[in-house]
C-alpha cells in the first residue's frame, strides 16, 4: 500500500457525500464546482464536464471552460412509464441540450445541464419519482436487468431482483435529498449510518446486472457482479448463477491493468440473492485496493487473491455455501429488433437507437416521435443495455397506432446487421476522459464498413462492433467482435476476437489506426470471413480459427500473444 | 463732461498703473456714446474668443444669469460651461445650475435664465433631471413672472420625439408666466454651431434693453465654441488611435457579438478617469454607401462615396430629412405621409435607403449630401483604468444587428469596430468626460455596481482602478446577460478579482439559462437584505447599461427594496432614491 488515493480522503471528509456542493451551487461567478466536490458529485449522479469543442476559444475570450453537467438517472432494469418518459423528455428540452441519451447501463443521461439548473433538474426527476443517487461514484451503480420481452415471466423476476438489489445497496446518506430537494439538514451530532458501505464507500465503481439466458444483452461478463437466471422447463426462475469480477476499464500503456471477463462463482436462490450481492460488496469494500484507483475494481481483487479465496470470503460472511453453478448458455449480446408478442398477448417493439442518442434531426424526428408514442402508450418503456429502446407491453388494439407513429417519424428498423450491433460511448465533446471521437464518429465508420460488407454479401450478418473514446470502456469494447478504443484524435486501437455471446474478450490486433487504416484492415477480413466461414460461425470465432488473432482466455492474458504488428510496442 | 467723474478703471484692475492711467485718460474724457460703444465692442471682442481682459471692468454692472442644464451624456453640461464663459465675457454674472441638483424653487427669484436641455430616449428628460422636470411640470411649480429666458434643446433626429424635453420646458416656462426672450433652438447631434449661435442670440436678448439698444447690431455678439485649447481632441479634430487588440468575447455559440477593443492613446495626451467615455467617429458600411448612391442615381460618384463613407449619416431616417427630401423632389405619396401621423410609423425601423426605395428619384451629388446630417460620433464607456493600462483605452462594444422591413440592418459604429476594422487600423477618437459617473473619492467607501451586458464596461475600469489605488472599500458587482456559458463577459477577470479579494461579491443573472427570464433586478431583490445593509453603510450605487428596459426595471426594484427593507412608503421610497441621486450616491450611465 502506498497510502490512500486522493478520492479516499475526499470521501472520508465529505460528511457522507455532502462536501461543499451546496455552497458551490451558490457560487455564480463560475459554472464549476470545487474540485473535490466534482468527485463527490458522481455519487449524486452527475459528472462535471466541459464542452471540449469550445476549449480552444474559451481562454482567448476571457471565459472559463464551458462547464456543464452530465446527469445520469438511477433506473433499475431500465424500465419506465410513459409519463416518466414524457418527464424525461421535458427535462431534456428544458434543462439539457435537447437530447436524451440512453446508456449502456439502461438509463437516461442528460448532457449540458448548467450548474444553476442542476437543482431544478434533480427536483424534476424527483417529481417523476426518479433519482440519481449512486448513478455514478464508488458505489453499486444502476442495476441492469435483461430487457428480453420474449420471456416476460423471467423478465419480471429479473427486473424485481434488479430493483431489490438497487434499493438494498443504495447509499443511506441524506445528502442527496438535503442538497437537491432542500430536504431537512442533519441536525448536529445526529448519527447517520452507511450500514453497507461505511464512510468511504467502495474503492471504485461497482456494477451489477441480472441476466436471463439466452440473451446476454446486459453483458454479464463485463460486470463486477452478475446474477444469471436458471430457468425450469416452464420458463420460471429456479435460482441464479452468480458471476463476479468482470470489468472493462484499463489504462493505455499500463500492463498491470486489463479488461476481465467475469468468473462464475456459484449458485444462489432468489431469496439469497440480495444477501449474496451485499456480501460480495462487503468483501470488495474491505479488500479492494484503495491506494491505486486504476487497480481498485473487484476484478483485480479477485485476480490478486484468486476466485477461490474470494468465494470463501463471501461464503464466510453469508454463513452458508453457494451452490454449484448450473449449466447456462448465452446466444447473443445484442438486442432482437422488431415486434414480438409475449405470453400475456401483449406486444413489444424493439427499436434501434443509434448510440442511444434521441434527438430530432433533419433526417428523423426521433425525439418527437417517441414523445408522441409516450403520449398514447399505456404500457412501459424498457431501455436496453445496448442503448436501444423497447416500447413494451402494448395492448393489441394500440399496436397499429404505435406502428403508425413509428413509421411516420422514420423510426422503423431497416439497418444493417453491423449497425444494429454497433455501440459507442458518448466521448467528445462532453466526456472529459475521451481521447478520440466515438458517438460522433462510429456511425460514419459503420457506413464506410457497410460498403465492404455489402460487397462481401454480409449486409444482414450480425457482427458486434463497439467503440469508446478512451480505454475505460463504457461501451464494453473489449467484448466486441470488433473493438475500437480511442488513443488520440482520429486514432484508435483495433481489437478482434471476442465472442458474439459476450463470453470471451477480444485482443489488440492493430495499434493506432485511423479511418482509412481501419477500413484497410477490416475489408479483407470481411471478404475472407464471407468466403471461409463455417456454417453459423461468428466473425469473432472465425478470426481465432483462421489464426488472425489469438484468443484471450483470461483478462490477465489480455496483453499476451499479441500479433507481431503490435508486439513492437515497448513494454 | 463732469470733471468730478471718478476714475472708471479702479487701481485694483489687472493692469500696470500706467495702463490704468492711460485708460482713464481716455475714458474720463469720453462721451456717454463713446463709452457705450466701447463697452459693446469689448463685450463682443471677449465673446468672440479674445482675451477677456475687459471682464472685470464690466463686472460693475454684472447681471445675474442662471444657466440651467439637464445633461445625460455631458453635452448639455459642456455647452452650459461654454455659455457661462461667454456670458461672463458679456458682463453677466452667470451661475451654472444642474437640474440634477436643483428644484424649481431655485428659479423663483431669478430674472434671466438660459436652459440647455437634452432629450433622452423616447422624449424623456435626462435621468438625473427627472425629479426637477417632474416637479416643474407638476402643480407645485412656482410662478415665474419676473423671469426672461431662452431654451436650447438638444436631441437626436433619429428619434421621433426629437428635442421633446426642451420643447416641453419651453412651453412650461411660458405657462408659468416667464417671458421668452429668444426663440428656442433645436439641435441635432451636430449641435456645436447652432448652439453657439443660440448662445449669442439669447445672451444678447437677455441684456437690459438699454444696453441692447445701444448696440449697433446684435451681430457683434458672435460666439464660437470651436476654438479649443491646443492638444484637446474634438469631433472636428479627433485623435487617430491605433486599434491594437480586438477580441470577440461572446462565445461562438452566443446569440450576440460583443467585442473587447484596445486602442492606443500613446502621444494623445488624453487623460481620462474611470467613468469617462471615448467618442469614436465611425465609418459606414461600404455596401450601404453603394446602395444609397445607386438608389439616388449616383452610382460611381467616388468623391461623394468617400464622404458618405466617413462623414455623413446615411442610416438615420427622420422627419426633417423626409421634409427636405420632399422639398427637393416632391412626391404625392410622401406628401400624404408627412401630412398626417403616418410618417411616425414609416420612420420606425426604417432608414434612408428605405425612403429612397419607397419614393425613388435621381439626385445630384450635392443634393444628396445636403440631405444628410454629419455622421455622429459614438461614445463608449471606457473599460480600463489608466492606472492599470497607461496609454490604452479598452472598450466593450456589442455589435448591433437586426432585421426590419425585410432588410438586414447593422449598427454603424458597433459593426465597424467589431467586424470591419482590424488590428492596426486607426480610429478617430476624442474623450467624452463624464464627471457624473465617478468612483467615490474615498477609497474606503463600498461600491455596488450594476452593469448587465456591455454596461459592465465602466466597472471593469472601476475595479482595475481601485486595485491600482489599493482602495480598501468593498466592491459588489451585479452582471447579467443571456447565457452564462456564452455571454459571461470578462468572466476570468472577475474570477481573478474575486480571488484577490478585491471583488467582494458578484451576482449574475443570465436570462436564457432557464425557462423563466432572470435579470439583474431579480438578483437585487434576492440579495435585498444584504444590499440594503451595504447602502445603509454608505455604499455608492452605480448603474450602467441599457436605458430602455433595464434601467427602469432596476430603479423600480430599488424602490421595492426600499419599501421592503426600509419600510418606506411609495413616496418616501421615491424621495430616498431622489436623495441618493442628488447626493451622488446613485450614479447612472445608461444609454
Amino acid at each position: 500500500m502506498t497510502g490512500l488515493s486522493r478520492n479516499e480522503r475526499i470521501k472520508e471528509e465529505s460528511r457522507l457525500l455532502r462536501g461543499t456542493i451546496a455552497e458551490g451551487l451558490e457560487r455564480r461567478i463560475t459554472g464549476a464546482l470545487a474540485e473535490d466536490d466534482t468527485q463527490l458529485g458522481k455519487f449524486h449522479g452527475f459528472y462535471q464536464q466541459d464542452d471540449r469543442d469550445l476549449r480552444p476559444e474559451r481562454a482567448k475570450k476571457k471565459m472559463e471552460p464551458a462547464y456543464s453537467f452530465m446527469i445520469r438517472v438511477r433506473l433499475p432494469g431500465g424500465v419506465c412509464t410513459p409519463s416518466q418518459w414524457l418527464q424525461m423528455d421535458d427535462i431534456a428540452g428544458t434543462f439539457a441540450n435537447g437530447t436524451l441519451r440512453l446508456t449502456t447501463r439502461q438509463t437516461f443521461q442528460f448532457h449540458g445541464v448548467i450548474k444553476s439548473n442542476l437543482k431544478r433538474t434533480m427536483q424534476a426527476l424527483d417529481a417523476a419519482l426518479l433519482d440519481t443517487i449512486a448513478a455514478c461514484g464508488d458505489v453499486n451503480r444502476n442495476v441492469l436487468a435483461t430487457s428480453n420481452p420474449w420471456q416476460s415471466q423471467a423478465h419480471g423476476a429479473a427486473y424485481a431482483l434488479a430493483r431489490r438489489i438497487s434499493e438494498h445497496l443504495l447509499p443511506r446518506t441524506g445528502a442527496w435529498r438535503e442538497i437537491w430537494l432542500d430536504g431537512e439538514k442533519l441536525a448536529g451530532g445526529e448519527p447517520e449510518e452507511e450500514p453497507v458501505y461505511g464512510r468511504t464507500y467502495l474503492p471504485r465503481k461497482f456494477k451489477t446486472v441480472v441476466a436471463v439466458p439466452p440473451a446476454n444483452d446486459v453483458d454479464v461478463f463485463a460486470q463486477d457482479l452478475g446474477f444469471v437466471a436458471v430457468l425450469d422447463e416452464a420458463g420460471a426462475v429456479t435460482g441464479w448463477n452468480v458471476t463476479v469480477g468482470g470489468g472493462m476499464g484499463m489504462t493505455h500503456g499500463d500492463l498491470g491493468t486489463w479488461p476481465r471477463a467475469a468468473d462464475v462463482m456459484g449458485f444462489c436462490t432468489t431469496e439469497q440473492a440480495v444477501d449474496v450481492a451485499e456480501k460480495v460488496v462487503l468483501v470488495q469494500r474491505d479488500f479492494g485496493d484503495r491506494s491505486n484507483r486504476k487497480r481498485a475494481r473487484l476484478k483485480y481483487t479477485i485476480d490478486d487473491r484468486g476466485i477461490d479465496w474470494f468465494r470463501q470470503e463471501v461464503e464466510r460472511r453469508l454463513g452458508y455455501s453457494l451452490g454449484e453453478p448450473r449449466p447456462m448458455a448465452f446466444e447473443h449480446t445484442g438486442d432482437r429488433f422488431g415486434w414480438v408478442e409475449d405470453h400475456e398477448g401483449l406486444w413489444h417493439y424493439t427499436l434501434f437507437i443509434e448510440n442511444g442518442r434521441i434527438k430530432d434531426t433533419a433526417l428523423r424526428a426521433m425525439r418527437t416521435g417517441l414523445r408522441k408514442i409516450a403520449e398514447i402508450h399505456e404500457g412501459e418503456f424498457r431501455l436496453t443495455a445496448n442503448q436501444n429502446l423497447i416500447v413494451s407491453r402494448i395492448a393489441p388494439p394500440m399496436r397499429a397506432r404505435i406502428e403508425a407513429l413509428l413509421e411516420e417519424h422514420g423510426l422503423a428498423n431497416g439497418w444493417s446487421g453491423l449497425r444494429l450491433n454497433s455501440m459507442a460511448c458518448v466521448a467528445l465533446p462532453t466526456c472529459g476522459l475521451a481521447l478520440a471521437e466515438s458517438e460522433r464518429y462510429l456511425p460514419d465508420l459503420v457506413t464506410a464498413l457497410e460498403d465492404a460488407l455489402e460487397q462481401a454479401g454480409l449486409r444482414d450478418d450480425e457482427i458486434v462492433i463497439r467503440m469508446t473514446g478512451c480505454p475505460n470502456g463504457c461501451a464494453r469494447p473489449y467484448l466486441a467482435e470488433i473493438g475500437l478504443v480511442g488513443r488520440a484524435p482520429g486514432t484508435y486501437n483495433l481489437y478482434l476476437g471476442a465472442a458474439f455471446d459476450g463470453t470471451r474478450l477480444n485482443k489488440l490486433y492493430r495499434r493506432d489506426v485511423g479511418h482509412e487504416a481501419i477500413l484497410a484492415e477490416l475489408r479483407p477480413l470481411f471478404a475472407r470471413y464471407a468466403r471461409e466461414r463455417e456454417e453459423g460461425e461468428r466473425f469473432g470465432d472465425f478470426v481465432l480459427r483462421a489464426g488472425i488473432i489469438a484468443a484471450t482466455a483470461a483478462g490477465r492474458r489480455f496483453h499476451e500473444d499479441l500479433p507481431p504488428e503490435v508486439e513492437r510496442w515497448a513494454r | 463732461m463732469p470733471a468730478t467723474a471718478a476714475p472708471l478703471v479702479p487701481p485694483s484692475a489687472p493692469f500696470p498703473d500706467e495702463h490704468i492711467n492711460a485708460l482713464n485718460a481716455v475714458l474720463g474724457h469720453a462721451s456717454a456714446e463713446q463709452r457705450q460703444w466701447l463697452a459693446g465692442f469689448l463685450a463682443g471682442y471677449a465673446a468672440a474668443g479674445g482675451q477677456p481682459a475687459a471682464a472685470a471692468s464690466a463686472a460693475a454692472k454684472a447681471r445675474p444669469l442662471t444657466i440651467l442644464y439637464a445633461t445625460e451624456s455631458g453635452n448639455a453640461e459642456a455647452l452650459a460651461g461654454k455659455a457661462q464663459a461667454a456670458a461672463r465675457r458679456l458682463g453677466f454674472k452667470p451661475v451654472l445650475l444642474d437640474m440634477a441638483d436643483a428644484s424649481p424653487g431655485d428659479l423663483a427669484g431669478a430674472e434671466s435664465l438660459l436652459v440647455i436641455a437634452s432629450t433622452w430616449g423616447e422624449g424623456d428628460p435626462p435621468q438625473r433631471a427627472a425629479f426637477f422636470y417632474e416637479d416643474l411640470m407638476g402643480e407645485g411649480a412656482p410662478r415665474l413672472e419676473r423671469l426672461r429666458y431662452s431654451v436650447l434643446a438638444l436631441g437626436d433626429s433619429a428619434y421621433v420625439n426629437f428635442c421633446e424635453t426642451g420643447r416641453r420646458l419651453d412651453a412650461r416656462l411660458a405657462e408659468l408666466g416667464a417671458v421668452r426672450a429668444a426663440e428656442r433652438v433645436e439641435c441635432d447631434l451636430d449641435f456645436e454651431r447652432p448652439a453657439a449661435a443660440w448662445t449669442g442670440t439669447a445672451l444678447a436678448a437677455l441684456r437690459p434693453a438699454d444696453e441692447a439698444a445701444a448696440e449697433a447690431g446684435a451681430e457683434i455678439i458672435r460666439v464660437d465654441f470651436h476654438k479649443e485649447a491646443a492638444g484637446h481632441w474634438t469631433q472636428e479634430n479627433p485623435f487617430p488611435a491605433e486599434l491594437v487588440q480586438q477580441i470577440e468575447l461572446s462565445g461562438s455559440r452566443s446569440t450576440k457579438h460583443v467585442f473587447h477593443l484596445e486602442l492606443s492613446l500613446e502621444g494623445s495626451g488624453i487623460a481620462f478617469e474611470p467613468g469617462d467615455a471615448l467618442a469614436l467617429l465611425p465609418e459606414n458600411e461600404a455596401a450601404l454607401v453603394e446602395e444609397v448612391l445607386e438608389k439616388s442615381g449616383l452610382a460611381g460618384e467616388e468623391a461623394l462615396g468617400r464622404r458618405l463613407l466617413r462623414e455623413l449619416d446615411i442610416t438615420t431616417l427622420s422627419r426633417p430629412l423626409m421634409e427636405s427630401y420632399q422639398r427637393l423632389r416632391p412626391n404625392d405619396g410622401l406628401a400624404r405621409l408627412l401630412d398626417g401621423e403616418d410618417w411616425r410609423s414609416f420612420v420606425k425601423d426604417r432608414q434612408l435607403v428605405d425612403l429612397l426605395e419607397a419614393f425613388p428619384s435621381r439626385l445630384e451629388a450635392d443634393e444628396l449630401a445636403g440631405l444628410l446630417r454629419p455622421l455622429p460620433a459614438r461614445s463608449y464607456s471606457l473599460a480600463s483604468s489608466p492606472l492599470a493600462f497607461p496609454g490604452e483605452a479598452h472598450l466593450l462594444v456589442g455589435a448591433v444587428r437586426w432585421h426590419s422591413h425585410g432588410r438586414a440592418r447593422a449598427g454603424v459604429a458597433s459593426t465597424w469596430l467589431g467586424e470591419r476594422l482590424g488590428r492596426g487600423d486607426t480610429v478617430r477618437a476624442f474623450l467624452k468626460p463624464n464627471r457624473h459617473f465617478r468612483l467615490p473619492a474615498d477609497g474606503r467607501t463600498p461600491v455596488v455596481m450594476i452593469g448587465p451586458g456591455t454596461g459592465v464596461a465602466p466597472f471593469r475600469a472601476f475595479l482595475q482602478h481601485r486595485r491600482e489605488q489599493a482602495a480598501t472599500g468593498r466592491n459588489w458587482l451585479f452582471f447579467g446577460d443571456r447565457s452564462s456559458l456564452h455571454d459571461f463577459l470578462y468572466q476570468l477577470e472577475w474570477q481573478e478579482l474575486a480571488q484577490d479579494g478585491l471583488l467582494t461579491r458578484m451576482d449574475v443573472a443570465f436570462s436564457r439559462d432557464q425557462p423563466e427570464r432572470i435579470h439583474v433586478q431579480h438578483r437585487l431583490w434576492e440579495q435585498r437584505c444584504e444590499l440594503w445593509a451595504w447602502l445603509e453603510e454608505g455604499a455608492q450605487l452605480y448603474l450602467c447599461g441599457d436605458a430602455a428596459a433595464m434601467a427602469a426595471d432596476v430603479e423600480s426594484m430599488l424602490l421595492a427594496i426600499a419599501a421592503d427593507q426600509g419600510g418606506l412608503g411609495r413616496d418616501a421610497a421615491r424621495a430616498w432614491l431622489g436623495d441618493l441621486v442628488r447626493g451622488k450616491r446613485f450614479q447612472r450611465d445608461v444609454y
